[in-house]
């Protein structure tokens, strides 16, 4: 108990004495000509670390594009999801660049950019199937995996009429698609243009969009003119597609027609 | 730390476990009648002349003992699909245990036969019954009656195995448990009434076997006693 008070203690004192010293954090990343991004680089194809070791994925793109355009050298500060926020509450990190969907709760906690890109839930079919919309799926045999978010959505869809076929993890629903036994999956449109990238016989392509998750760049709260310079960035380089062409290269698919400038 | 159970959010979903015990008691049937035959006929073709047949048998049963239920129902079910061949996730389910528990089945069926001693059989020719009175009277059913507990024991098992079948999609009562636990989040719950479910299911299946045994073998229904 004394030993936690004592923590508790010291991390108040330290969190105030960076606080002080840190009044703006953009005039800080100015001073020091370098900006420190949280990113997961074990999640691929957004975040990963290429066969030469050097981080690359659509999130360390955009990060660089980002360093690029400001004058900044970058440096990323490797996390995981769960460290994610903390790293920039904490002032380990200035921004997050982590496929960090926004969510109400995390919205109380830190503060959220335009967003720069979408998690795509969709379903999506082999290139042949003639599907445009929910009434063409019915019937179809769509493969998912148990208890995900696209599993529950689906299940709920009662009046739809869809016959799901519910597989234990992603690895044994992309076997049945690529082997042949489904012709549909639910999932992140990520992994259905992978599909056709592993197994080039049986090319699938999204079909009909479930959800879209915005992702956004996560910054400490109280930081209006950093957020307001990210905005600006974000809508620029979604109006010049050069989010797109990154999200392009890394996702296989174009980002949603609503994000597109 | 205190247990807190709560089974109300499980039962309320009890169509569903009904579905899955169904499923479950369908995929048990058909492989114990698709594996029984084929185990049956595999012990008979291991005591064969013809080297090719008893090779054909000894390879099939010792290819199916010595390879994870998983491993086959996978290859079933992903192998026909490669080839061009699509079923649904049940039919192959059930196709992938019957060729398990053939495997098995052929074994014990062995046993049975070895026990029926040369004797009967000279005896049987003796008192100049058919071929196929010798072959059903003489050497099958009394070889089944005797390995009867065995191959009960083994046809529970293999119904108990079934769960893994959730593996490829088919909608069984494990599979069921794991949408449900996914759903509500009350993991312990969902598999105590599972196993409970399974517990029930056995029993049913013995008492079947039970039946049955009292309808094929005169001798328990009269005496009481087996073989």
């Amino acid at each position: 108990m004394k030993r936690t008070l004592t923590i508790a203690t010291v991390s108040v004192a330290l969190a105030c004495t960076v606080h002080a010293a840190q009044a703006d954090l953009l005039d800080d990343i100015t001073k020091t000509g370098k900006i420190r991004v949280a990113t997961d680089l074990a999640i691929p194809p957004s975040g990963m670390i290429d066969s030469a070791m050097k981080p690359t994925g659509s999130d360390v793109e955009t990060a660089e594009l980002l360093a690029k355009d400001w004058g900044l050298q970058l440096e990323f500060v490797q996390t995981t999801g769960a460290t994610r926020i903390p790293n920039v509450q904490t002032n380990k990190a200035d921004i997050i660049i982590s496929t960090l969907s926004v969510t109400p709760e995390r919205a109380k906690v830190i503060d959220f950019s335009k967003p720069y890109a979408a998690l795509q839930s969709v379903v999506g079919c082999l290139k042949s199937v003639e599907a445009k919309s929910w009434d063409d799926l019915k019937g179809k045999t769509i493969a998912v995996s148990r208890g995900t978010t696209q599993d529950t959505t689906l299940t709920n869809m009662k009046d739809r009429d869809l016959k799901l076929a519910r597989y234990e993890d992603d690895a044994t629903m992309v076997t049945a698609a690529v082997s042949g036994q489904a012709d549909c999956v639910a999932t992140s449109a990520t992994i259905v243009s992978q599909i056709g990238v592993k197994a080039p016989s049986r090319p699938f392509e999204p079909k009909v969009s479930i959800t879209n998750f915005d992702l956004a760049i996560g910054l400490k709260k109280g930081e209006p003119k950093l957020l307001e310079k990210l905005n600006a960035w974000v809508e620029q380089n979604l109006k010049n597609g050069k989010l797109n062409v990154i999200y392009k290269k890394f996702h296989g698919t174009e980002l949603p027609e609503n994000m597109r400038g | 730390m205190g247990l807190n159970l709560d089974f109300s959010v499980v039962l309320e979903r009890w169509p569903l476990f009904l579905d899955g015990a169904v499923m479950t008691l369908e995929l048990a049937f058909m492989a114990i009648l698709i594996g029984g035959a084929v185990g049956t006929l595999c012990a008979v073709g291991r005591g064969s002349s013809n080297r090719f047949i008893a090779a054909l048998c000894a390879g099939y049963v010792e290819a199916i003992r010595n390879t994870p239920l998983l491993v086959q129902i996978f290859l079933v079910y992903f192998g026909l699909a490669s080839i061009g061949f699509k079923f649904s996730a049940f039919s192959v389910a059930a196709v992938a245990l019957a060729i398990n528990v053939g495997a098995y089945t052929a074994e014990i069926m062995r046993a049975g036969f070895e026990s029926i001693p040369t004797g009967q059989i000279e005896a049987a020719e003796g008192l100049a019954l058919s071929r196929v009175q010798v072959y059903w009277h003489v050497i099958l059913l009394p070889a089944i009656e005797k390995v009867y507990p065995s191959l009960t024991s083994q046809f529970v098992l293999l119904m108990l195995a079934s769960s893994v079948t959730s593996q490829i999609s088919a909608e069984e009562l494990t599979a069921v448990a794991n949408y449900v636990q996914s759903d509500t989040y009350r993991a312990f719950e969902t598999y105590i009434l599972v196993a409970l479910c399974y517990v029930v299911l056995s029993l049913v299946l013995r008492a079947a076997f039970w039946a049955l045994g009292l309808i094929l073998f005169p001798r328990r229904r009269r005496l009481g006693t087996s073989l």
